[in-house]
């Protein structure tokens, strides 16, 4: 199950049509429609079918953003920030901890995740110390597994430090 | 266990109705037995109740998670709606059954594991991973060669994501490639009534032949992440709503085993009442008897 984590490591740059980094202005203005997302976690529903103007997702694949009549593709989420453009204008950001991330053939985006919360709910500080602790621990002399673990909380965290301000 | 055990009493108590049926039969063992039959079965509808309210209250948190985990997993698997995958026709099939390791809790056992071997009547060259003692138990004395892998100590609470990954981690190790890992879990159709269900998830070159996968732009190597991903989805939701039925299962049993341990109090109150009556009568009669000879004397 960790394999998807991994991935993030064979990132690559693939500018895809519709790759853009992170900015505010959508692509709202050139297009109408609404894509309806399903955002899940196990333990939660944030987003049940709820039309909105467009996604930002983390592609393992390279940053994308989604909007309505996206062509249907499976892409794997590695850790990292979802932005989520409403209508009426309003942006919500959750971190989300890697899944996967479906564009269906009717304008619906399916996002599951592991774990995801809202990016303004992390404190930097708790952030900043288990970066520590999790550096300790790669560096130490741990079993190769915890060790592995240790870097990939460790790659988890630095991509939400780098977020949260 | 408590329904196994009340019903030798009820038998006692029938029985015992019968032996003092002869009107005016004053015995004062009988009395004794009645009363020490009353108490046992008052202590039973004590724990009955008890393990009801336990249920009711854990109840709306399983039924919370299990809609969350259901609206996780449909999620999940629409893609494979949209993209029409089906198992591969020559290839086997493993069947996951979604039971846990606690009884009390009605035919939500059995109910699993009759489904389970309907399923393996047509379905013989499958295999078969078991979550739960009950289960276990139940389908070892059917096909106990089938049997790869068992879980107990799941569903013990709310399912959690890791264990539904720990699971689907193992099941991924087993040596054979299964064209589609068939899910046999409990729906939830209301507070009353449950049905076993069954929930699929398919290997990768299944996924890879589905009519319309065609559709969608997807990495090779993302396909296998997919794959174990929507396994574990699929385990995680079919454990939480399985845990929800037990639980409202459960519920349901304790309310009726109080309610006929209630009834069965009312009966043995009434016996027990009568019987007593009896005997002063008794007392009685033979106390004036002995007044009128002796004062006649």
């Amino acid at each position: 199950m960790n394999s998807f984590r991994f991935a993030r490591s064979a990132l690559r740059a693939r500018p895809s049509m519709f790759s853009a980094p992170v900015q505010r202005r959508g692509y709202a203005e050139a297009v109408a429609d609404k894509i309806k997302l399903s955002l899940t976690l196990p333990h939660q529903t944030i987003y049940r079918s709820t039309g909105v103007t467009q996604v930002n997702i983390p592609a393992a694949s390279g940053e994308m953003g989604v909007l309505a009549n996206h062509v249907p593709s499976i892409e794997q989420l590695k850790p990292g920030l979802v932005e989520i453009l409403e209508e009426g204008g309003a942006t919500k950001q959750y971190f989300l901890s890697g899944g996967f991330a479906v564009v269906q053939p009717d304008s619906q985006l399916s996002i599951n995740a592991v774990e995801g919360f809202p990016l303004e709910d992390f404190s930097a500080d708790a952030i900043r110390n288990q970066i520590g602790e999790a550096q300790k621990i790669a560096n130490g002399s741990g079993s190769e597994q915890d060790i592995a673990e240790a870097k990939i909380e460790l790659e988890v965290l630095e991509t939400l430090q780098a977020l949260v301000k | 266990m408590f329904s196994r055990a009340v019903r030798p009493a009820v038998r006692a108590g029938s029985a015992a109705i019968a032996r003092t049926a002869p009107p005016n039969a004053a015995n004062f063992a009988t009395l004794r037995e009645i009363e020490g039959r009353l108490k046992s079965i008052k202590n039973i509808e004590k724990i009955t109740k008890t393990m009801k309210i336990v249920a009711s209250t854990r109840l709306t948190r399983a039924q919370k998670a299990m809609d969350e985990s259901r609206a996780y997993g449909q999620t999940s698997n629409t893609v494979f709606e949209q993209a029409e995958t089906k198992p591969l026709e020559d290839q086997k099939t493993l069947y996951v059954v979604a039971s846990s390791d606690k009884g009390l809790c009605g035919g939500i056992h059995s109910g699993l594991s009759k489904a389970t071997r309907r399923l393996l009547a047509n379905d013989p060259n499958a295999d078969i991973v078991i979550l739960g003692e009950k289960a276990k138990a139940q389908l070892s004395r059917f096909a106990p060669e089938k049997i790869l892998l068992t879980f107990s100590n799941v569903c013990k609470d709310i399912p959690t994501f890791a264990d539904a990954q720990a699971i689907a981690d193992q099941i991924s190790l087993l040596p054979t490639d299964y064209s589609s890992v068939k899910i046999i879990y409990n729906s939830f159709l209301n507070a009353q009534s449950y049905e076993a269900t069954v929930l699929e998830a398919f290997s990768e070159e299944a996924i890879t032949q589905s009519a319309n996968i065609s559709a969608f732009e997807i990495d090779d190597e993302a396909l296998a992440s997919l794959r174990e991903y929507a396994l574990a989805n699929n385990l995680f939701w079919a454990m939480a709503e399985g845990h929800a039925c037990e639980i409202s299962a459960r519920r349901n049993a304790m309310e009726n085993a109080s309610k006929n341990a209630g009834d069965m109090i009312n009966k043995f109150q009434i016996l027990y009442n009568r019987q007593r009556q009896a005997t002063i009568t008794g007392e009685l009669v033979e106390i004036i008897t002995g007044a009128t000879a002796s004062a006649d004397l």
